[in-house]
């Protein structure tokens, strides 16, 4: 992975005395609250329900064992011995007290680590594939990029106040893990048939009260001319992004307003202006590269006895490996998803003992490579197959082997009422309630693929709109309620979710996803996941069975 | 009936208003019949600038014998989250908490409303 060097380490170290000057000067009444709060946002400190909530970057969701245990040692001093993965694979600490975010700060940028750009208008963590570097299905490595953007879009004083925040994707595969097409700009590697690396450049894309599926301006984009059309992208965002109108402020109100055709026209234009000058040096890409270079895989037969033995003497482990384990590019290798979704507990959750056990499993048999998702997961994306067992049960001892990655219990959630100040209805006791509901394990697998994915307001952290399932909580005169959406996906075939009918009741929400699978079960043929089946038969059949009772 | 809340500087806990300075319970909250009062606490509170942040009015309604905040928001601002029920004021446990826990009313919170009309 990459490594910080010395400049990385100073500014780092700026930062960190800065913030605790101004801290200083807001406790003492120097400065006031509507002074300091968008200094505090810029360092990623938010004030919510109960505490403030200190969110911690996690570039393209890639970390080693030392920053994972780093967080850990947070969580417990800092904090009630926890922390949460969000859907932008960053982390947030819920119960962070203002006096001691500096030392806090100071904490992470020991471990490179920081807040900066996780808050305010300007070009945040960036998303990549998790399984980056493992998957046979990539193209190119997508950290190579992410961390070029990374170094990029950092304190860019020319995009440091967008109209509105800025999130941009990367895969490099044709299955998305990225959810590329409802970010602001999502870029999916391409390779031209004379070979040349490029990006299909998509832009537009997000969810929030006006949710859109990102459309392509440039079908393939020579790699080496990247930050020079990314320059042009946010150049005519910035000009012409509403900052009169916050809830019209993001990129993809502009796109939709203009037109794809039209917003990449004047992309095209700016970016004559900007031409060559604004690529990134081929020298500084290789020495990006380098900190990528392959990971010196052995060489192992496909098949590995160890791994076959266990999965016939360990049923459990059997279905761990069914659902957790993915193929890994190389001959008896693994990709293992570690699920945060136990049954009942918090997506996302995670606590600090929890987490050293990871970091030491990546560090003992995962090249110190450790990486969370979009889905609220992490991922160990290089063990041995001859391992598997032995981290299964590592992870099985601390509560992390939860066998349901895909799966209907493996919902995303955000923090929702119980901790945002801007939510309208809990999410996390209604994600708790499906799980249980679901909670056997053969039933999920006889379901299959099945994304439930809930917000507690119309901002959509939890990215509702996108989830086969979406589940957004709604406030009718101060009451929860939660509106079902169908029909949505945030991966290569994305879409946005269809409203089902009227809210409904905290009560009655587990058993309307009931209702639903009932359906989907009456209905699929061959191997038709939720979501095809619903696209084939539309939504009266699922309607009728959730609102049968009000006919 | 009304009380005084928000969320103290130095560390983002809620507090509530009690003679002047700030109690962590709503149970030891002050408690306004008198609108005019009230406001008049109100005032001075957004006066305590290096103590509290944005400090706001809350409507209550009665809950069995106690006293609650009307808006489910603000019940679990007294409460804690519901996810963790070891953490947040709702630990210390008695009867005005559980009267909370109990309560049924529903009104949007003056603290969301006015982070909205902020916003």
């Amino acid at each position: 992975m990459y490594l910080y060097d010395a400049i990385d380490k100073d500014i780092l170290a700026d930062r960190t005395q800065e913030f605790r000057e101004q801290v200083a000067r807001r406790l003492a009444g120097e400065i006031t609250e509507d002074q300091f709060k968008p200094i505090r946002l810029m360092n990623g400190l938010y004030l919510q329900l109960h505490a403030y909530m200190l969110r911690v970057a996690i570039p393209y969701g890639s970390m080693d064992s030392r920053q994972l245990r780093m967080l850990a040692q947070i969580g417990r001093k800092y904090d009630k011995a926890y922390g949460h993965f969000t859907t932008r694979t960053n982390l947030q600490f819920h119960w962070i007290s203002l006096k001691d975010t500096p030392d806090i700060l100071a904490d992470l940028a020991s471990v490179d680590m920081h807040a900066i750009q996780t808050s305010g208008n300007c070009i945040r963590n960036v998303t990549a594939d998790p399984y980056a570097g493992a998957t046979a299905e990539e193209i190119d490595d997508p950290r190579v990029w992410s961390e070029a953007i990374r170094q990029w879009s950092s304190l860019h004083p020319e995009f440091s106040f967008l109209p509105r925040k800025f999130k941009i994707a990367i895969t490099a595969a044709p299955k998305d893990r990225t959810a590329a097409k409802v970010h602001d700009i999502g870029l999916v590697v391409r390779r031209a048939r004379d070979g040349t690396l490029g990006f299909e450049v998509m832009v537009g894309g997000g969810l929030g009260a006006s949710p859109y599926i990102g459309q392509t301006i440039k079908e393939f984009l020579p790699a080496s001319r990247l930050f020079s059309y990314l320059d042009a992208i946010l150049r005519v965002y910035n000009r012409l992004g509403r900052r009169d109108n916050r809830t019209k402020a993001r990129i993809k109100i502009l796109v939709s307003s203009l037109g794809a055709e039209e917003f990449g026209r004047q992309v095209e234009a700016e970016w004559e202006q900007v031409g060559p000058a604004g690529d990134l040096p081929d020298t500084e890409l290789a020495r990006i590269r380098g900190a990528f270079a392959a990971h010196p895989f052995e060489t192992l037969p496909t098949q590995s006895e160890a791994f076959e033995r266990a999965k016939a003497a360990d049923a459990a482990f059997a279905r761990f490996a069914r659902n957790n384990l993915k193929p890994h590019k190389k001959p008896g290798y693994t990709i293992v998803e570690i699920s945060l979704k136990a049954i009942g507990e918090t997506p996302g959750d995670m606590t600090s003992d929890q987490m050293d056990v990871v970091a030491d499993l990546g560090a003992r048999y995962g090249s110190d490579d450790i990486r969370a998702t979009h889905e609220q997961n992490l991922v160990l994306p290089h063990v041995k197959l001859d391992d598997a067992h032995a981290v299964y049960q590592a992870l099985a001892a601390a509560g992390l082997a939860t066998p349901n990655i895909n799966l209907i219990s493996d919902i995303i959630a955000c923090p929702g009422l119980d901790y945002c100040a801007l939510a309208n209805a809990r999410a996390i006791p209604v994600a708790q309630d499906i799980a249980r509901r679901f909670a056997d394990q053969d039933r999920a697998e006889l379901i299959g693929e099945l994304k439930i994915k809930i917000s507690g307001c119309i901002n959509a952290c939890g990215h509702h709109h996108v989830g086969h399932i979406g589940i957004l909580g709604v406030d009718k005169k101060g009451e929860e309620f939660y509106q079902l959406t169908l029909g949505g996906s945030g991966a290569e075939d994305a879409s946005v979710g269809k409203v089902l009918g009227p809210a409904l009741s905290a009560d009655r929400v587990a058993g309307a996803i009931d209702a639903l699978v009932d359906v989907y079960l009456r209905e699929r043929q061959g191997e038709e996941r939720f979501l095809d089946t619903y696209r084939r038969t539309g939504v009266t059949p699922f309607k009728e069975a959730v609102y049968a009772e009000a006919h | 009936m009304k009380a005084l809340t928000g969320n103290r500087l130095d560390d983002g806990e809620v507090v509530f208003w009690a003679a002047g300075g700030w109690v962590l319970q709503f149970q030891d909250a002050e408690l306004f019949s008198d609108p005019d009062l009230a406001a008049a606490a109100e005032g001075e509170a957004k006066g305590q600038t290096k103590v509290v942040v944005d400090p706001y009015l809350i409507d209550l309604i009665e809950s069995g014998e106690h006293w609650a905040p009307l808006s489910y928001r603000e019940r679990l601002r007294a409460l804690g989250p519901t996810n963790h029920l070891g953490h947040g004021k709702q630990v210390e446990g008695g009867a005005v908490l559980e009267a909370i826990a109990a309560a049924s009313g529903a009104a949007r919170s003056t603290g969301r409303v006015n982070l909205i009309k902020r916003k």
